[in-house]
């Protein structure tokens, strides 16, 4: 399994020498991005069951501080995305404490809320280029070397995300958040620090978010609040964890995989519309009929297989 | 600024909040009661402005005249995106969170459907009677908030009326208070639910026409709506029609005040910034028991 995954990732790293048509680089940068957001998101809606809305808030957060270094100092987003991640997990910081101590629905809506809030902030703060949005320069080379070297580095950094995720759910840390999903108030008691935990992951995950936010604000050369802060981002992103399974760090990538290949043919092919009516529908199957995702099923095979292998 | 101006936008502010209050009643309703937290209650309304708005272009019916077969034909809405959606949902393990995510679907599928067929440019529900105001001493007050504002509270009287006076409103309190006990005098909890879930979503709709006599409306605007649904809801409380008016008519006054000294758009800021403060330090809303 390991080394398939490691052919997996040698292969998508090689791919673009292989000179694809331009579309396939674009596609999936898409797909790194959802797989970046969508991981980083678990650590908290998946392993804790605290489901935020608020992840697009990090992301944006991280796409306008590259922005901002860019404009006014001239300092290249590649060597700022960290900061973005830095001044995400600052706010998640922030507004952690006091959000988690909310629960179930009650934190849901207030991370919606403060979606919207920082969103309208940005819409009328002129530091930040208010409604009119913030432009920057592209990288001084061809269109062809453009796309490769940001597929390259969202690549690894989707890697890296789901790596250091994976590492996490095996980790005490992963242990401490999924006892806080199973039951909050029997984790106190056995001596877990959950508020702590709980503002760990948040803060991590928001981290994750915001360096993610910022390669894509690069990439996007042109960043507003109303694309960059869109809420639907937070939908898309809770769908591809639920659809894939948000218990274990497998299943947001799968859920990433395969839906944002799924999104960007249907915008591109069919409508933005169309996709939307069906990832709408989608998100109410998989409540009703799959409350554990799509890798409950490939599981399946794997535990038989173990029963008849004495 | 003058003394009237100011008076005109608390006014104003009132006038709007009771569309509020009737615009959330119904959401407050399936949330305290079935544990339903139906994030596509807003689009509802949006529907329900939709349809008012046909009505009245394409068969020149008033707005007012046609509020009846409105409210029927959101009730059965209601009652099939019940049977479709709400009734599965209830069995899970967390009713409140598995509820709020699978609307989420239904509101991202009816706004875009809407969107799909209708376009998504804005459209206005102008009736001739709302277009002018009236006037006291120098205070203007235009009629579309003015009679939105009649309709909402007549419905929200309606709504209350129907659960404290009638045998199926009764019914309906009887096995949100205590399942076991109303299903064992013979209640059955399935039909109230139908019920309830129908009555929310028909009051939605009511209040999208109030709303449409008010603001321009388009597919996504329930996203703003819904905000606003919230914000009543938690400031009044859960499950708490009356809390809801109240609440309601306070978001109302504080919008107005708010509107008469700070730009437009930092009205919502402070709104939502309110509404998370709220959230964060009494939860259990201003009007709560």
């Amino acid at each position: 399994m390991q080394l398939l995954m490691l052919v997996v990732i040698v292969f998508l790293f090689a791919f673009p020498f292989i000179r694809p048509p331009l579309f396939f680089l674009t596609l999936l940068f898409s797909v790194f991005m959802y797989v970046g957001l969508t991981e980083s998101w678990n650590l908290m809606g998946g392993y804790t069951g605290y489901v935020s809305l608020g992840h697009v808030t990090f992301f944006a957060i991280g796409a306008y501080t590259t922005a901002l270094f860019l404009n006014r100092f001239g300092i290249s987003p590649f060597a700022t995305a960290i900061l973005g991640g830095v001044f995400a997990a600052m706010v998640a910081a922030l507004v952690g404490y006091p959000v988690l101590r909310l629960k179930g629905a009650y934190f849901t809506i207030s991370t919606l809320l403060l979606a919207v809030v920082m969103q309208l902030i940005f819409m009328n703060w002129e530091f930040v280029g208010s409604s009119t949005g913030l432009w920057f320069k592209l990288l001084p080379v061809t269109m062809e070397t453009n796309r490769l070297i940001f597929y390259e580095v969202m690549l690894a950094l989707a890697t890296l995300i789901t790596l250091l995720v994976r590492w996490v759910e095996k980790s005490k840390l992963g242990a401490g958040l999924i006892a806080i999903r199973e039951d909050e108030d029997v984790a106190k008691t056995i001596g877990i620090n959950a508020p702590w935990l709980k503002v760990q992951a948040f803060i991590l995950g928001a981290f994750f978010a915001g360096i993610v936010g910022g390669v894509y604000g690069y990439y996007m050369s042109y960043i507003h609040p109303d694309i960059t802060f869109n809420i639907n981002t937070s939908l898309l992103i809770l769908l591809m964890a639920f659809f894939g399974g948000c218990k274990t760090w497998a299943g947001p990538l799968l859920g990433a995989v395969i839906l944002s290949l799924a999104n960007q043919l249907i915008v591109t092919f069919i409508g933005a519309e169309i996709s939307r009516i069906l990832y709408g529908l989608l998100l109410i199957i998989v409540i009703i009929f799959m409350p554990n995702g799509v890798i409950e099923y490939i599981k399946v095979p794997q535990i038989l297989r173990k029963e008849r292998t004495p | 600024m003058s003394l009237s101006y100011i008076l005109e936008t608390i006014i104003s502010g009132i006038l709007f909040g009771g569309i509020y209050a009737l615009l959330s009643a119904g959401f407050s309703l399936t949330w305290g009661t079935m544990k339903v937290l139906n994030i596509s209650h807003a689009v509802f309304a949006v529907l329900g402005s939709y349809i008012a708005y046909w009505f009245f272009v394409k068969g020149g019916i008033d707005p007012i005249l046609s509020l009846p077969l409105l409210a029927l034909i959101l009730f059965f809405v209601g009652g099939i995106v019940y049977r479709l959606v709400i009734r599965p949902v209830t069995k899970a393990k967390d009713v409140v969170m598995a509820s709020m995510v699978a609307t989420f679907g239904v509101a991202i599928v009816v706004e875009n459907v809407m969107s799909y067929f209708w376009r998504p440019d804005p459209r206005i529900l102008k009736p001739p009677y709302t277009g002018t105001s009236f006037f006291i001493g120098e205070m203007a007050i235009s009629k579309g908030p003015l009679i939105g504002f009649i309709l909402a509270i007549l419905a929200i009287a309606l709504l209350y009326l129907f659960l404290s006076h009638t045998y199926t409103g009764k019914g309906v309190q009887a096995t949100w208070q205590n399942p076991i006990g109303a299903a064992l005098v013979g209640i059955n909890p399935e039909r109230v639910s139908l019920i309830t879930f129908g009555l929310s979503i028909a009051s939605a709709g009511v209040a999208g026409v109030a709303m449409a006599f008010v603001y321009a409306f388009y597919p996504s605007v329930q996203t703003v709506w819904t905000l606003f649904v919230f914000l009543v809801t938690i400031v009044g409380g859960v499950g708490n029609i009356l809390g809801a008016a109240f609440a309601g008519l306070t978001v109302g006054f504080i919008i107005g005040v708010s509107a008469a000294f700070l730009p437009f758009v930092w009205v919502n800021v402070l709104l939502f910034a309110l509404l998370l403060f709220i959230l964060l330090f009494k939860p259990e809303g201003l009007f709560g028991t």
